[in-house]
């Protein structure tokens, strides 16, 4: 009905562009040292602003938006027929209303007394970007001190004067450490006019060492929450009562938080939360344990972590896990139990990472039996040295684990200093790869450069794969001077003596200039409507 | 649950037969609609599976707004579903983009006409569209600029115009 059809449901930022590596790297950086040092750093308050640039990217975009490309046709002028618009119901008004920015919705209450009451009616759109002198869907990366200040009392005027209720409101252009009274006080007024959606993204001089208010855990109604740069309410001590009955989607930017314990507690106080994300979290290293009825989809970007155990995850069908900065030497441990339904397993990385399935630490030579196999995988993606002979060798071991995996993706990964190379003998020798020989219709092999190493796995698995219809080979930036080069190198190494490639069909592409530098969307992961979230989309 | 009288068939180009409706305006004016388009009217849909003779009665809507609201129910109703990701459904949601651009060229008292049709047949997407539209036509205007354009009468003493520029201050300043 009226009152309810503005979609909430946000699209994929469309601005999504790509930005260089150190940007989206310094992610993870910031929230270690501010929580030291609370000072005001101009480096640090420089790489929060370029953080925030690739967050916001990632996050979703509000469902308001300044812009606007629908029009109708408009009377002539001083000849316009009767005020057809006034007339409406209230339900109708308060449904464009809604899908105004904030400032043209108040400006609506000064129409007419027919329009006056209307917009403190009307579900609130609340987004504090629009309220700037120039209003923009963007989380600008950088902001004056008055236009959010300006920003941040508009903000108190209209969460006290709306009557509720709240669809959404993003607040992402002040700091929320100078002034923790008035962030309680709209924490409150957000709990009390039912926020469905929220989104606090903290700006420098970042001081956070003091938790955010408890008052999160009574917003009843909320179904999404995102938090950037804050540090979580102690969970230790927390009412029996205190949870989040309708989250169904949390996502944590260098949030920091005591302990374990916080991520544990808000897991199990979120009977519905299906996705979950972090990006750039540090403190303390995540220790994640997967246990809920409801998860479906868990995306780990740019954080640290000491270990992910999907204890018992019954609907779990995705799990994410991309560029774990980690101290040298340190692993982070992924612990497969009970995950009937994961699908989708990405990106594992044997330098960083240590599989164990059930009670089976999969390592080079593991005899893989039953016991230690995820059957549900069909999508898999790893990074992986061809020229780290120990790296290689653990491959075999590891892919055996996932017998029914359909689509393959390999991002091979440059190696300073290599400690051996892999020749086809070897992986002829490694012996029969389940899902390779009977169940891989699709392999992307990214950032290939023509070495011998990789050459060698691919022709292992052009011959031993049997119902392979697609390989995809995307070339690493400036290593051939033309693709046809490229193409040139894999056919003859791959097919040479063949008429063609079999049922196969071969792309060679060029690879993206900066490939790294592309924030990854959060809802990518948790659009269940696309199918592959790692579907290679083939440039136009 | 049988199909109710207003159902007849048309016959498809690629050869099958596709169930309609008969769909009657407040001015009695008759459209045959294929049932997957007219479904995308709740109310529709609730009167089909209530069953009824001679065609289902939309006392609320007249002709000439019907027509159009059946325009955009054929075309929001022809697109099958490919994979999200393919380049097709790219293409698909483009055209579909562009059609419901220029559907929105009408004027002002059609606009209206739409909105209140598009509510009260619950056709969501309709009502989205609608709705965009005036939202869009509003956007970063003033509110003399909002009253003209609508023809909308200002009826404020100078006293509450006063009180009300007051009272927004918080947000515009």
């Amino acid at each position: 009905m009226a009152g309810q059809a503005a979609g909430t449901r946000t699209s994929r930022r469309s601005s999504a562009g790509r930005c260089p590596p150190s940007t989206a790297a310094s992610s993870s950086t910031p929230t270690a040292a501010a929580s030291t040092s609370s000072a005001a750093d101009p480096h640090l308050d420089a790489l929060i602003s370029s953080a925030l640039s690739t967050i916001h990217r990632a996050l979703p975009s509000p469902s308001v938006s300044v812009g606007g490309r629908l029009c109708a046709l408009p009377d002539a002028p001083d000849g316009g027929g009767p005020d057809r618009l006034s007339c409406l119901p209230d339900a109708l008004l308060r449904d464009i209303i809604s899908r105004l920015p904030v400032k043209d919705a108040v400006r609506t209450a000064a129409l007419s007394h027919r329009w006056r009451p209307v917009w403190l009616s009307a579900p609130l759109v609340l987004y504090d970007a629009h309220l700037l002198p120039a209003p923009t869907d963007d989380i600008p990366s950088r902001v004056k001190r008055a236009d959010s200040d300006a920003a941040a009392a508009a903000v108190s005027v209209i969460l006290a004067a709306h009557g509720g209720p709240l669809r959404c409101a993003y607040l992402a252009c002040g700091n929320m450490d100078g002034d923790r009274a008035r962030v309680a006080r709209w924490l409150q007024l957000l709990a009390v006019k039912g926020v469905e959606e929220l989104l606090l993204i903290n700006r420098p001089p970042l001081q956070i060492d003091k938790h955010l208010p408890a008052t999160l855990f009574s917003m009843a109604a909320l179904t999404r929450l995102y938090l950037c740069f804050l540090r979580f309410p102690a969970t230790a001590g927390l009412p029996r009562g205190a949870a989040f009955p309708r989250l169904r989607e949390l996502g944590l930017c260098s949030v920091a938080m005591e302990g374990h314990a916080d991520m544990d507690f808000i897991l199990a106080r979120s009977p519905e939360l299906e996705n979950l994300c972090f990006e750039g979290h540090m403190f303390p290293p995540l220790g994640l344990r997967l246990a809920g009825r409801s998860l479906r989809c868990v995306q780990i970007h740019y954080s640290k972590v000491k270990s992910i155990a999907v204890v018992d995850a019954p609907r779990l069908a995705r799990l994410i896990v991309m560029n774990s900065p980690l101290k040298a030497g340190g692993s982070c441990t992924i612990k497969i139990g009970n995950a009937p339904s994961l699908h989708l397993f990405g990106y594992f990385d044997p330098v960083s990472h240590v599989l164990q399935v059930g009670s089976t630490d999969i390592k080079a030579g593991t005899l893989v039996d039953a016991r230690a196999m995820v059957p549900a995988v069909k999508i898999l993606a790893l990074k992986f040295h061809f020229r780290v002979r120990n790296d290689a060798k653990m491959l075999p071991s590891f892919l055996r684990c996932f017998p029914n995996v359909e689509r393959l993706y390999i991002h091979s990964e440059k190696v300073n200093e290599p400690t051996g190379k892999l020749n086809f003998k070897f992986w002829q020798e490694a012996g029969g790869i389940q899902c390779v020989e009977s169940r891989v219709k699709q392999l992307v092999f990214h950032d290939f450069r023509g070495e011998n190493s990789e050459l060698a796995f691919l022709k292992f698995l052009v011959e031993s794969a049997r119902v392979l219809e697609k390989l995809v080979i995307v070339c690493a930036d400036g290593c051939f001077g033309s693709v046809d080069e490229a193409n040139s190198k894999v056919k003859k190494n791959l097919f040479a003596g063949k008429k063609g490639a079999g049922g196969c069909a071969l792309l060679v592409l060029e690879g993206a200039k900066e490939k790294e530098g592309a924030p990854w969307p959060y809802d990518r992961g948790f659009d269940f409507s696309r199918v592959d979230p790692f579907e290679f989309v083939v440039p136009t | 649950m049988a199909a109710a009288d207003s159902c007849d068939g048309i016959s498809t180009s690629g050869g099958g037969w596709e169930k309609t409706v008969t769909l009657v305006s407040s001015d009695d004016a008759r459209f045959e609609v294929r049932e997957a388009a007219a479904s995308l009217s709740q109310t529709v849909r609730r009167m089909i599976r209530a069953g009824g003779d001679g065609g289902i009665p939309l006392p609320k809507v007249d002709a000439r707004t019907l027509s159009t609201v059946l325009e955009y129910c054929n075309k929001h109703a022809a697109v099958p579903a490919p994979a999200p990701e393919s380049s097709s459904a790219e293409a698909a949601a483009v055209d579909l983009e562009w059609f419901d651009k220029e559907l929105m060229h009408v004027d002002l008292a059609t606009l209206c006409s739409l909105i209140r049709a598009a509510d009260y047949l619950e056709v969501a997407g309709l009502l989205d569209l609608t709705c965009k539209t005036v939202a869009d036509m509003i956007k970063s205007k003033t509110a003399e600029e909002i009253r003209q354009m609508f023809g909308i009468q200002n009826d404020f003493t100078p006293e509450e115009e006063e009180q009300l520029s007051r009272e927004n201050a918080g947000v515009f300043e």
